[in-house]
């Protein structure tokens, strides 16, 4: 990590130089961490010295503060601490953040890359118009791009140690790696003649994958894998830390788009201008401004479009944008809002810190009240005192930024490991290595929060005659504003907490308990939709036969996971409208539990070549047949008017159910039969008698007994995938509760710092009350009152704070109110219950107090 | 050529001494491009001593062994930073070697100007010594 940080402070070349010398005196020394770590931090001190940046008074202005501060360890130590927290926690979040948004790819030169997109967040282009693209834009005939790079990002299923893993995959052009400027770590990447039709299918393997599924073995390249659908030859192996181009999506497989099957029949059919669509990256040429290159590629396109012309054209203007952080709108614009809640929380911790440390310092000027005495009578006027607290704060603050960012690193590395799962976990990587702009987020941070935590102070030293009263009176607002700012924050965590516990109560529509479900792989070549429905059936028959299963069925998604839509339509001239749908078989609502309100579920007699039959949700039935019998109508499926479109009668309505997530609004949905309908990948639902945990062994023997062949994939409850469906409000929760706790311990170190400060003042005053007669239990009263009394205004003023922010939260609450009591009173008694532990401690120490020492005392 | 003992004229010293102690620390920084701190010249000197075999390792090693004093990588750097932009040195990047982790060492070497600057220095220390006896 010292030489992370070595490389990002003095970048280029002369960091280089100096980690290679110290690396030579590293190994020559035979070790030494810390003089390692002494070493780097000179060169960010000659770097950061006050000798390059500021006048010669603020320089000693800076010095006396460290030599005061040096002086006075345990101080010093505190107030960092208490700032490092706040700014380890900052830059976490920032560094995510930046990863989300801003951070280039991990690859040489990255800041050359631009990604083309369209206006419409669509994709950039169909593969034929790339090739135009390409052939005009990109060197050496055209002057925009150095290199133009397609590429698609899909999920693949790739075979291993008898078991087949979803992982995300890029099917990209052969000069994929010669644009990125990126080489292979074993084997090599993609050549030109793996563009080529008919060309052995070859694929490139991330390193993660390497490790994962073959142990890191060399004997990887040349071996065949099935990927998908077809067998291919692995050739290569990415360089570490490359994950694709659309972080946080992991990419782990890299295949020429050439062998995709759909760019396979574009090949063979010269006409097709429309499909498939792809998705470009590309280097700006040298000296090219990625304005002019926007400019130069929608002038292409208009181009393109006059000589080309064709009916269906990617809506929207062409974009070009560097590539950093997400690339994908859709990601950055779900990640928005949760990225500034989530700055807004860490903020919030910060300030509290901030707090903490003004109150120490406040605390430690009462002690210094003879200094600045001495140092006002020696003509120093007051804004030179209140300069000298502000260099202290400076000080402070850079001791916060150096152990803040330790503490973040450390803490993204636990968050990364720790947090809840993703979905399909291992599809998303967060890379949380600090770099620049983090190290420059803690550095303002720290900044800012060392102008924050002096102002009072140096207020302070300016006004020479403020009391001991008065300076009291400041501590308690601060304990105040504290416990009022940590509540909200706990209050929230507490709101999301309890959301999460809602959501999972909410009525999915479909039955979960003791069911089961398997993704299954029945695609081509092994298997046609004749064979595969022959096989299914073969399945179905012998998962129906094992003990403990009570029914079985298949469908071609898994509940609550079901974003497959189609274009439906109640007749021909009707604009068509998309809605959900899934491909069922007989016995999927029976084995779901989900109850037809009308008509019959599909039976025997809808086979192939009987009339096609579609079953819808009530929602459809009431968008399209408001106040009709929607038995009986017609639904025409399909999106593109101009082509001929399935017309299928509905035949049962269903009751509405949850399809996609928890948290969705009811949405038409479409039911296809089995019997009628195909995809290549189905999922097969068990309902047991049993725990369904405890059936999964078993269920993988039977469907291998049945064909070795077979890939099934994720085995899993239908109940763990609900929980998986809440990942976000899972993910906040987590995060808020960590950053709600760490807030109240700090504004508890705060509460417990003045209640004890209180006590070492008034202990005159308690020797003399005890001398004149007051019980022990009184004392305890009035020590505990004065905690209580500052913690009560406190939680008043955090109710009402919480009121207002809680508002924002609306989305993720599953429909619980934002004001919802429960939360708010168990956050309040928690807080409580602290702020007695808080102000206990001084207060037994008071009770211990001995009249006779605390006369004497001063 | 710039004569030693004359200050250059953008520098001027306050008469009264408190303000002229502060002005001397102020003025060390603008003053540097005419006169070589005690650093420069002992980073110089190292960089004359070692002759080829003048990169960051053994030249912190002999200012460490000859002055009995810590050098730490990052001000010495900057220091030869500083020194190479008064190109009173020159320095150029061998082939990357495996002690180092596969990175190359920068060898730095003294141009004319580092020569005559450290005669400069010289000479003025030598006017100021002469007669002069301690204790």
């Amino acid at each position: 990590m010292a030489e992370l940080l070595l490389r990002r402070l003095v970048p280029g070349r002369a960091g280089e130089i100096i980690a290679g010398d110290l690396r030579e005196e590293f190994e020559a020394r035979g070790g030494g961490r810390i003089w390692y770590w002494g070493e780097v931090l000179s060169c960010v001190a000659v770097r950061l010295s006050p000798h390059r940046l500021t006048a010669p008074d603020l320089r000693q202005d800076l010095h006396y503060a460290v030599r005061v501060l040096r002086r006075n360890p345990g101080y010093a130590l505190t107030a960092m601490v208490c700032l490092a927290l706040g700014i380890g926690v900052n830059s976490t979040v920032f560094s995510m953040v930046n990863e989300l948004f801003w951070q280039p790819l991990p690859l040489p030169h990255s800041g050359r890359l631009a990604t083309v997109g369209r206006e419409s967040d669509g994709m950039a282009c169909s593969y034929r118009d790339y090739l135009e693209f390409r052939q005009r834009a990109s060197a050496p005939a055209g002057s925009l791009f150095s290199g133009l790079v397609a590429y698609n990002d899909m999920r693949v299923a790739i075979d291993s140690g008898g078991m087949s893993h979803i992982v995300g995959a890029d099917a990209v052009t052969s000069n994929f790696a010669d644009v990125m400027e990126m080489p292979a770590q074993i084997g090599r990447w993609f050549r030109p003649e793996d563009d080529r039709l008919g060309s052995d299918p070859v694929a490139v393997i991330g390193d993660g994958a390497w490790g994962r599924l073959f142990g890191r073995s060399p004997d990887v390249i040349g071996q065949r894998v099935r990927i998908g659908t077809q067998r291919y030859r692995i050739i290569g192996v990415a360089s570490p830390g490359f994950v694709g181009m659309s972080p946080p999506h992991m990419v782990e497989i890299w295949m020429p788009l050439a062998s995709q099957p759909d760019v396979r029949d574009l090949l063979a059919n010269p006409g097709e201008w429309e499909r498939p669509l792809v998705q470009m990256i590309g280097r700006l040429a040298d000296g090219r401004r990625t304005r002019d290159v926007e400019a130069g590629m929608r002038a292409l396109d208009a181009l393109i479009r006059h000589d080309f012309p064709r009916d269906n054209a990617p809506a929207g203007a062409v974009t070009v944008a560097l590539a950093t952080g997400a690339s994908r709108p859709d990601v950055r614009r779900v990640a928005a809002p949760m990225a500034a809640l989530l700055l807004s929380v860490t903020a919030v911790v910060l300030l509290i810190a901030c707090v903490n440390v003004a109150n120490l310092i406040l605390s430690r000027s009462a002690v210094r009240r003879h200094e600045m005495a001495v140092r006002r009578a020696l003509g120093a006027g007051p804004w030179r005192l209140a300069r000298q607290t502000l260099a202290e704060g400076m000080v402070l603050g850079a001791g916060g930024v150096v152990l803040g960012l330790a503490v973040g690193y450390w803490s993204g590395r636990l968050m990364a490991r720790s947090l809840p799962g993703f979905p399909h976990g291992g599809m998303l990587a967060l890379r949380l290595d600090p770099d620049w702009r983090v190290v420059a987020y803690a550095a303002a941070a720290g900044l800012a929060s060392a102008v924050l935590f002096t102002l009072a102070p140096a207020m302070d030293a300016v006004r020479s005659n403020a009391g001991v009263s008065r300076r009291m009176r400041q501590r308690d607002v601060y304990v105040v504003a504290q416990v009022g700012l940590s509540l909200v924050l706990l209050i929230a965590a507490t709101l999301l907490v309890r959301a999460l516990g809602h959501a999972l109560e909410v009525d999915p529509g479909f039955a979960m308990a003791g069911r089961l479900e398997a993704r299954l792989s029945v695609s081509e070549p092994e298997y046609t939709a004749d064979t595969g429905r022959l096989y299914l059936d073969r399945v179905l028959g012998s998962v129906r036969a094992m003990r403990d299963v009570q029914s079985a069925t298949i469908s071609q998604n898994t509940p609550l996971s079901i974003t497959a839509a189609r274009c439906a339509a109640p007749d021909a001239s009707t604009r068509p409208r998309r809605a959900g749908s899934d491909i069922v078989a007989a016995g999927y609502f029976d084995t779901l539990g989900i109850p037809i309100v009308r008509g019959r579920p599909f039976a025997a007699l809808d086979r192939q070549g009987a009339p096609e039959v579609v079953m819808v949700n009530e929602t459809f039935a009431r968008r399209y047949w408001p106040g009709k019998d929607p038995i009986g109508q017609s639904v025409w499926l399909g999106c593109d008017v101009k082509e001929s479109r399935t017309v299928a009668q509905v035949v049962g309505v269903a009751r509405d159910a949850k399809y996609a997530s928890l948290d969705e609004l009811p949405q038409p949905f479409v039911y296809r039969s089995l019997a009628q309908d195909w995809a290549g990948s189905m999922t097969l639902i068990v309902h047991t008698a049993g725990r369904p945990e405890k059936f999964t062994a078993a269920l993988r023997a039977t469907l291998t007994a049945l064909d070795p062949n077979l890939r099934v994939y994720e085995i899993e409850t239908l109940e763990a995938c609900a929980s998986g469906s809440l990942f976000q409000v899972r993910w906040q929760a987590a995060l808020l509760a960590v950053f709600g706790g760490l807030a109240m311990v700090l504004a508890a170190v705060g509460l417990y710092g003045v209640v004890a400060y209180a006590v070492a003042q008034q202990t005159r005053e308690l020797g003399i009350r005890m001398a004149i007669g007051a019980q022990r239990a009184d004392l305890l009263w009035m020590v505990l009152g004065r905690g209580l009394r500052l913690t009560a205004v406190g939680i008043g003023i955090g109710l009402l704070l919480s009121a207002a922010a809680t508002r924002l939260l609306g989305g993720l609450l599953y429909g619980m109110s934002p004001l919802d009591p429960v939360s708010f009173s168990a956050a309040t008694l928690a807080w409580t219950v602290v702020a007695m532990l808080a102000s206990y401690m001084p207060a037994r120490r008071a009770m211990k107090v001995d009249p006779v020492v605390a006369l004497r005392w001063e | 050529m710039v004569d030693p003992l004359v200050p250059p004229r953008c520098i001027a010293m306050s008469k009264r001494p408190l303000a002229a102690a502060r002005d001397l620390v102020y003025n060390s920084e603008l003053m540097s491009d005419h006169y070589l701190g005690e650093f420069e010249q002992i980073v110089l000197l190292a960089v004359l001593r070692l002759g080829d075999d003048a990169y960051g390792v053994p030249i912190r090693r002999e200012i460490e062994k000859r002055c009995e004093r810590k050098v730490t990588v990052g001000a010495l750097y900057s220091t030869l930073d500083r020194l190479e932009a008064k190109e009173y040195l020159s320095s150029w990047f061998a082939d990357p070697t495996a002690e180092r982790g596969g990175r190359s060492r920068r060898y730095f070497r003294l141009e004319p100007a580092g020569v005559e600057a450290l005669g400069r220095a010289k000479s003025m220390f030598e006017r100021m010594w002469k007669g002069v006896r301690l204790a």
